[in-house]
């Protein structure tokens, strides 16, 4: 009697595991453009993870980077499809926010990675921490320089949280030494050319810049073909640990970036949605620790993010900042 | 302002000194800029700041200069920005996959001419309006690259390439040679050949133009083939000069590309421009910034400092050429 009555427990009980525990979930990852290799790294960890737990991983990507109007049409879209969870990186962290009710409303459980949204509901936050990100940064660049020195800044695009962030960490950084100089801090939109041209610039009004801190890593490459193309040496640190920035690293050009680790934080935001829907347990918040990538530790990121596996996920747990 | 009368008038002497007197208000405008930078700052009028202005000012030129011809036309060049980015990307891995600079070079020119020829084929034989046949081509382009890139960058030319960008020619940046080579051989043709006066007759009466039996389709498709042909260039010494090619390097040049042509008194209803005017409003563009970066204005205020100083500049010209 009494094994009958614990099996007729079990039996649904099993049921009901086997249910939870059902693969071929469909993930909607929102990233937000084509262009930067750090949402590539999101996207490839979201699909690394999705693999290996049996799900489906659906991308949308604004067609024109960085578009507020369509991502935010891009959700209404994907409410329509009711993906069984969404990964979700906001093009603007308070513009979206209306889009996020909407997820909401729809009740599609959402995980917001890398920009922290204003506003909504969550499951989880999966983040680095901009601001720490360049302090420690900066801080790594005076050091090496011996506490001295003239330092300009090449911010990324005025009012994006990220620029903000990491150029207010890479002014606090230069506050902590009495002997640094900051000479400059001009924009250039994470772009490239528009690095290299207002590093061109600098230099012409500054016979003397001892160090750069640029915002990403495109701006911090940029920044260096100027240094060169006028006999000019300086150090250069970046932002967001690219392959590039890890060949300049090599070829002892640029310094050292600050690792972004969009890998990671797309494994992460997947695991986290995919656990969910199976009933086991999350955490709700996980911001990575700033890792300065340099010439003695460059070794794990010298390779294409395809080859990289993600953390298990005790690993993940173990970077948690918040658990239920 | 009657552009068609202009034009009209017998021989191409008469709007010749006409379009001389423009040049003249246009060349006194960016002296005016000059004058009050050098009076502002000391590093302005150094040789190496010069230099530095007209080898910045090249890249925008090279494409500008093909959009006056097709904004002669009175049509529209959109697809040149994504042009770059598709000329740079495939030259970059011609250039990665043979370790030939020449066919790099000669990729990077027959793509931009390419793309070039079919926005031609579609204004002249389809009908379509400039404006949508190349927005659609900018989609198709940004599309093809974001999609052949996938969010990564190719870097790392060999040196000799590398010159057309960085290098140097008895002490003068070879964009720099380039720049005035193109910009004597775009004035030569638009004002001394037959065919560069049909553009001009084109664009000021396209009926007229048909009915004095100018080809027009055969001159039209030759200006979108210029116009992309000088993408081609562009993307070519933006490769060497960043030494990287990634999918939105363009994107943000081709509204200050159209900007340049029409600071430089080209008219968007055709038949009114002239290439060295283009010269002058690429010129005008690139000094603001310049400027900026060595007055080290704050990043928030240059956007607002840029509209300001090209809407006064194109205004103080307006006024000027009233009097005469």
């Amino acid at each position: 009697m009494l094994n009958l009555k614990s099996l007729a427990v079990a039996i649904p009980a099993a049921f009901l595991a086997t249910a939870a525990l059902a693969d071929g979930e469909t993930i909607a990852v929102f990233t937000k453009n084509q262009t930067n290799p750090y949402f590539q790294a999101v996207r490839v960890g979201a699909d690394n993870a999705a693999k290996s737990l049996n799900a489906k991983v659906n991308h949308y990507i604004p067609t024109k980077p960085d578009s507020i109007p369509e991502q935010l049409s891009q959700i209404e879209d994907v409410i329509v499809k009711k993906p069984s969870a969404i990964v979700f990186i906001p093009v603007d962290y308070k513009a979206m926010v209306p889009g996020v009710e909407q997820i909401n409303e729809a009740k599609i459980p959402v995980v917001n990675v890398t920009d922290r949204s204003a506003g909504g509901k969550f499951l989880a936050f999966v983040g680095a921490d901009d601001y720490n990100l360049g302090l420690e940064t900066g801080r790594y660049m005076l050091k090496k320089l011996g506490g001295k020195g003239n330092i300009v800044i090449i911010e990324g695009v005025k009012g994006s949280l990220t620029s903000i962030d990491r150029v207010r960490g890479f002014n606090d950084a230069i506050k902590e030494f009495k002997d640094v100089k900051l000479l400059a801090s001009q924009p250039a939109n994470y772009q490239r050319l528009q690095a290299l041209q207002v590093m061109e610039n600098l230099m012409q009004s500054h016979p003397q810049i001892d160090g750069v801190m640029a915002a990403n890593d495109a701006m911090a490459i940029g920044a260096i073909e100027a240094l060169d193309g006028a006999n000019r040496k300086a150090q250069v640190i970046g932002i967001n640990g690219t392959k590039e920035a890890v060949d300049a690293i090599k070829a002892g050009k640029l310094l050292a970036s600050g690792d972004y680790n969009g890998f990671v934080q797309g494994c992460i935001g997947t695991m986290v949605a995919i656990r969910s829907l199976r009933g086991q347990p999350i955490v709700t918040e996980v911001v990575l620790k700033p890792t300065v990538v340099d010439n003695t530790n460059y070794q794990p990121y010298d390779a294409a993010v395809e080859t990289r596996t993600c953390p298990t996920w005790d690993q993940a747990a173990a970077m948690a900042t918040k658990t239920n | 302002m009657s552009t068609a009368s202009d034009i009209a008038a017998p021989g191409a002497r008469f709007h010749l000194s006409k379009d001389v007197v423009q040049i003249v208000y246009r060349l006194l405008a960016a002296g005016l800029l000059c004058l009050l930078l050098s009076v502002l700052t000391d590093s302005f009028l150094s040789m190496n700041n010069i230099l530095n202005v007209l080898r910045q000012a090249s890249l925008l030129f090279f494409l500008a200069s093909g959009l006056t011809l097709v904004i002669l036309t009175g049509g529209l060049d959109l697809s040149i920005g994504a042009n770059i980015g598709l000329s740079a990307c495939l030259a970059a891995t011609a250039i990665k996959a043979t370790g030939s600079p020449a066919l790099g070079t000669l990729v990077g020119l027959g793509v931009g001419t390419l793309v070039g020829i079919c926005n031609g084929l579609m204004v002249a034989k389809l009908r379509i309006p400039s404006f949508i046949a190349t927005y659609g081509m900018l989609w198709v382009l940004h599309g093809v690259t974001y999609y052949y890139m996938a969010g990564e960058t190719i870097h790392g030319f060999p040196p000799g390439f590398r010159q057309i960008g960085s290098g140097y020619f008895l002490g003068i940046p070879i964009p720099v040679y380039l720049m005035l080579g193109f910009l004597a051989a775009g004035t030569f043709f638009a004002q001394r050949t037959v065919w560069g006066q049909q553009i001009y007759a084109i664009g000021a009466n396209p009926v007229a133009a048909r009915l004095c039996g100018i080809p027009v389709d055969r001159r039209l498709i030759l200006v979108y083939a210029f116009s992309g042909a000088m993408a081609g260039v562009a993307s070519l010494v933006f490769l060497a000069r960043l030494n990287s090619a990634e999918g939105d390097v363009g994107e943000a040049m081709t509204l200050p590309a159209i900007a340049a042509v029409l600071i430089g008194g080209a008219s968007l209803f055709g038949g009114v421009g002239t290439v060295f005017g283009t010269f002058v409003g690429a010129l005008i563009l690139t000094l603001v910034l310049n400027g900026m970066n060595l007055l080290a204005v704050n990043a928030s205020w240059q956007p607002l400092v840029t509209g300001v100083i090209v809407v006064l500049a194109v205004w103080l010209d307006m006024i000027g050429r009233r009097r005469t």
